[in-house]
């Protein structure tokens, strides 16, 4: 049951703190009983809407906890992270430090930690967790939690005895080494330096051996030089109670060097498989975002995983009808349909199990549920002869990690399709909505005029004079043919846009077709000057004379639109690097600052609603000339005016213009001494 | 005596507008809703003009003007709808004589009408003309001088072969290919640039603003055009 530790100092009473603004942490040590723990603390945290985190301290006795323990570690994680605590592992040497480090950067308000089991001695000491929390927790609160059935753990089960008894033979072999050397040296040095001789044969030893039998070689060493070397000699009395000190020291000392050897050697190690995992993380992440599709994604994580574990690896996600599916890497017999049952059971408990684990181990895979915030969404499956290598604290952490690495990117990847399809249908809306809106307003206009002028024709035949009625009529064609224009670009927009267009090249002379869009418009250029100023010797291009004519009325047009009436326009053209650079230059009030582009997209207005045109001419005009292999552009002149450019490239083989064929010349002498009609 | 036009258009609006306005022109229109029916009326009442819808419901356009022209010469107009370039010239070239894009406005029907009469009427007032003029342009036949004004315009011969084809044609379309046959020959008949850049000297010749022609028009994917007077 919950409850204040025991020995938590006397603090006033805080007044209650604001629900959900609470962290709350929970420290998971190797045993089963963090389970309940977990499981107390979520329902604290979910009673006061508390944020909370699950916390195991990794020291480098984890290593030396058997099998089973590592993974009920392991197990707690998950059970947190499932149950939507943030579950955090950190590597370090001193629990209680790592804690309330942790705690104080988070602004954790409680900590839960299970009932201490330390030893009796630590205890008595004072040197348990709870109690170190204790002393150290300043504002935190420290919650004690007691396991509903303890007799399960009173006693953690310790290191397991593992004897390297080959280490302790180097080890005494070390000293036994030493100690000749002593011997011989024995005449010419003070006692003193044979301790230090010996002290470096620790030091020596505790670099390369494990902490076992590093404390033994200093014990054992301390003894020998006792025994060999302090008078009296042969035995391990002590003569003199100076030497007893010289003695105590250097056990002291040995003690302290193999210790703080094997402490670094710990973080060496430590600091090696996080550089190898935050490798293998990080090539995960990087090759993750630079795929485009899930099939690429599963891919790309299948063949990683394989690469780091060096097993086989499957994905399974589920398919129609929620039934988990092989998505990538390779397929396994299951005879007997139990490893399927497995993957299920992952799938569904987003829990580790399968082969060498604690759950369901009768199959030959090795399970990882696929987390994606808060559910599972695939599993992952391995298949290895050696189980126990993925399942070592170290690999699995680093599998967990890179199965949330693989769940999360399957996540965004689901996610953007969505939003992807969300976005284009959007798109295909407002378009549609753009397209009627403006359509309908284009054909309204000039119908509603129509309509209007025949029926004042109609109406008032009599009462009319002659000038009313022309102008009537001049309106009615006038807008008559404005929609046929509009009808025309429509049409013509949506056969460009569909490809359906071949572009019918031939040699053309441009004037002739700015002369050809020039008479087309004629009867609407009377407001607007147009000058032309072409080079005589501008060569022959390779376009489609009725589309490029088509690409100076729109921007004619254009132009005449938005600029007011008696200002001139200019068209000019010239050579410059192999291509045709074509101007339609206006003296209106420019193009609004950063439009130029959007100016070219279909059924862009620069003023929304006005009654100047469906918004397709410019668009039509940039399919026409990147269809060309050229490109538009506007932009504004510095003088004033917009200006409209776009090329055309030179193809090669131009007929030559101002050169006449002499064979041609010929043949027309002969019909014309010899007239064939 | 009215010139006697044939309507073969199967829309019945367009009927009832063209009907409209050729009556009020003087002419008299017969109309035709199909093809066949188009091709008959066309033997019975031999009009002067016959007006063709390119989108008949019986048959194609191309098949009306090729049995038309089998025993007949008389002038046929196009009407066709925008973006049907290659058909029209398909169409010029099988026979027809001009053509008019839908929308078109009542000026430019009448005007192609006037010059499709002038073209059937009896040749020798078209033959006899020593003289023509286009605005400032004169073109003295007998002598094969062009003026410009009171200047005498220098052609080379192939240009003033293409003016006289123009000329001899003038109001009504010339394809690209009917142009290069008359002028350069049948084998030339692929040869659009070069009679491009004959027409472009032309103009820069003839023309104030060879930019803008007033005379030598385009019909762009079809052919050319010179001005009726």
């Amino acid at each position: 049951m919950p409850g204040p530790a025991s020995g938590a100092p006397p603090r006033p009473q805080e007044e209650p703190k604001r629900a959900g603004s609470e962290n709350l942490l929970v420290c998971l040590d190797p045993s089963p009983f963090s389970i309940p723990l977990i499981r107390a603390t979520q329902r604290i945290a979910d009673a006061q809407q508390a944020k909370w985190f699950a916390m195991y301290v990794e020291t480098p006795s984890h290593d030396r906890l058997p099998r089973e323990n590592q993974e009920q570690v392991a197990q707690a994680l998950y059970l947190a992270a499932k149950l939507g605590a943030q579950a955090i592992k950190v590597s370090g040497f001193r629990i209680g430090d790592e804690i309330l480090a942790f705690a104080r950067e988070n602004q954790v308000s409680k900590i839960f930690v299970g009932k201490p089991y330390a030893r009796r001695w630590r205890r008595f000491l004072g040197l348990s967790l709870v109690d170190h929390l204790i002393w150290n927790c300043g504002p935190i609160d420290i919650f004690v939690i007691s396991g509903e059935g303890e007799e399960a753990l009173p006693v953690p089960p310790g290191p397991k005895p593992r004897l390297r008894l080959k280490e302790y033979l180097v080890a005494a072999g070390g000293v036994g080494v030493c100690t000749g050397l002593a011997f011989i040296l024995f005449p010419y040095l003070a006692l003193t330096n044979l301790a230090m001789i010996y002290l470096l044969t620790v030091v020596i030893i505790s670099s390369f051996l494990a902490r076992g039998p590093a404390l033994f070689s200093s014990l054992f060493s301390v003894a020998a030089f006792a025994f060999f070397f302090v008078p009296a000699y042969y035995s391990f009395a002590v003569a003199n109670t100076e030497y007893s000190i010289t003695l105590l020291v250097m056990l002291l000392v040995s003690l302290l060097v193999s210790g703080l050897t094997a402490r670094i050697r710990h973080q060496a190690r430590v600091a090696r498989t996080q550089e190898r995992q935050t490798a293998a993380l990080f090539g995960m992440s990087q090759n993750l975002t630079a795929m485009n599709s899930l099939e690429e994604l599963l891919q790309i994580a299948v063949e990683q995983i394989t690469r780091i574990f060096d097993c086989r690896v499957t994905m399974l996600m589920p398919g129609r009808e929620d039934k988990l599916e092989i998505r990538a890497g390779q397929p396994f017999v299951d005879d007997d349909v139990r490893e399927g049952m497995v993957a299920k059971w992952v799938f569904k408990h987003g829990h580790l199990a399968g082969a060498g684990t604690g759950t369901l181990s009768a199959v030959k895979g090795i399970y990882l549920p696929l987390i994606a915030s808060q559910h599972v969404i695939g599993v992952l499956r391995l298949e290895t002869h050696q189980p126990e290598r993925i399942l070592a604290a170290d690999s699995l952490r680093l599998l967990e990690a890179l199965g949330s690495q693989v769940g999360l990117a399957i996540e965004r990847e689901n996610l953007s399709r969505q939003a992807q399809a969300a976005r284009l249908q959007i798109d295909a809306e407002q378009m549609r909505n753009t397209l009627l809106s403006s359509v309908s307003h284009d054909l309204r206009t000039p119908l509603t005029v129509i309509a209007g002028s025949a029926s004042s024709l109609l109406e008032g035949e009599k009462n009319l004079d002659a000038d009313t009625k022309h102008e009537l009529a001049q309106s009615i064609y006038e807008e008559a043919r404005r929609l046929d224009r509009l009808v025309y670009n429509l049409l013509e927009m949506s056969r460009l846009q569909s490809g359906e267009v071949k572009l019918n090249k031939e040699w053309n002379v441009l004037e002739e077709v700015i002369g050809s869009a020039l008479t087309q418009l004629d009867p609407q250029l009377h407001d607007h000057p147009v000058s032309i100023a072409l080079p005589a010797d501008l060569p022959l291009v390779q376009v489609d004379a009725l589309l490029m004519e088509r690409v100076i009325i729109n921007l004619l047009e254009n132009s005449m639109k938005y600029t007011p009436s008696g200002t001139p326009l200019k068209i000019s053209g010239r050579v410059q690097d192999k291509e045709i650079f074509m101007t339609v230059a206006d003296r209106g009030p420019g193009l609004p600052v950063g439009q130029e582009e959007r100016i070219f997209e279909k059924f862009y207005q620069v003023a929304p609603g006005s009654a100047r045109g469906a918004g397709l001419g410019l668009t039509i005009c940039r399919s026409i000339i990147e269809a060309h292999g050229g490109r538009i552009r506007a932009a504004n002149r510095p003088e004033g005016g917009a200006v409209f450019s776009f090329t055309i490239p030179l193809a090669e083989g131009a007929p030559i213009l101002d050169k006449h064929l002499p064979e041609m010349q010929k043949n027309h002498r002969d019909e014309a001494d010899h007239p064939a009609d | 005596m009215k010139p006697i036009i044939l309507l073969i258009e199967d829309d019945p609006r367009i009927r009832r507008f063209l009907r409209a306005s050729l009556v009020t022109q003087g002419y008299e229109l017969i109309e035709a809703g199909t093809g066949r029916e188009g091709l008959a009326l066309a033997a019975s009442r031999v009009p002067e003009v016959v007006l063709l819808d390119l989108g008949l419901p019986d048959m194609e356009g191309l098949e009306v003007i090729k049995q038309l022209r089998s025993w007949s010469e008389v002038p046929i107009i196009i009407l066709s709808a925008r973006g049907q370039e290659r058909d029209k010239v398909a169409n010029l070239d099988a026979g027809a004589d001009d053509y008019l894009t839908k929308p078109f406005g009542m000026g430019e029907l009448l005007a192609r009408i006037r010059v499709a009469l002038r073209r059937a009427a009896p040749a020798e007032e078209d033959k006899q003309e020593a003289f023509y003029s286009l605005g400032p342009i004169r073109v003295d036949v007998e002598r094969r001088l062009v003026f410009r004004g009171p200047e005498e315009v220098h052609l080379t011969p192939i240009e003033y072969k293409l003016l006289s084809v123009l000329l001899k044609h003038r109001g009504k379309v010339v394809t690209h290919r009917q142009l290069l046959k008359e002028v350069w020959g049948p084998s030339y008949v692929e040869q659009n640039p070069y009679l491009r850049i004959f027409i472009l000297n032309l103009r820069r010749k003839l023309e104030d603003d060879p930019a803008r022609p007033q005379y030598l028009l385009t019909e762009p994917g079809v052919g050319y055009r010179l001005r009726e007077a």
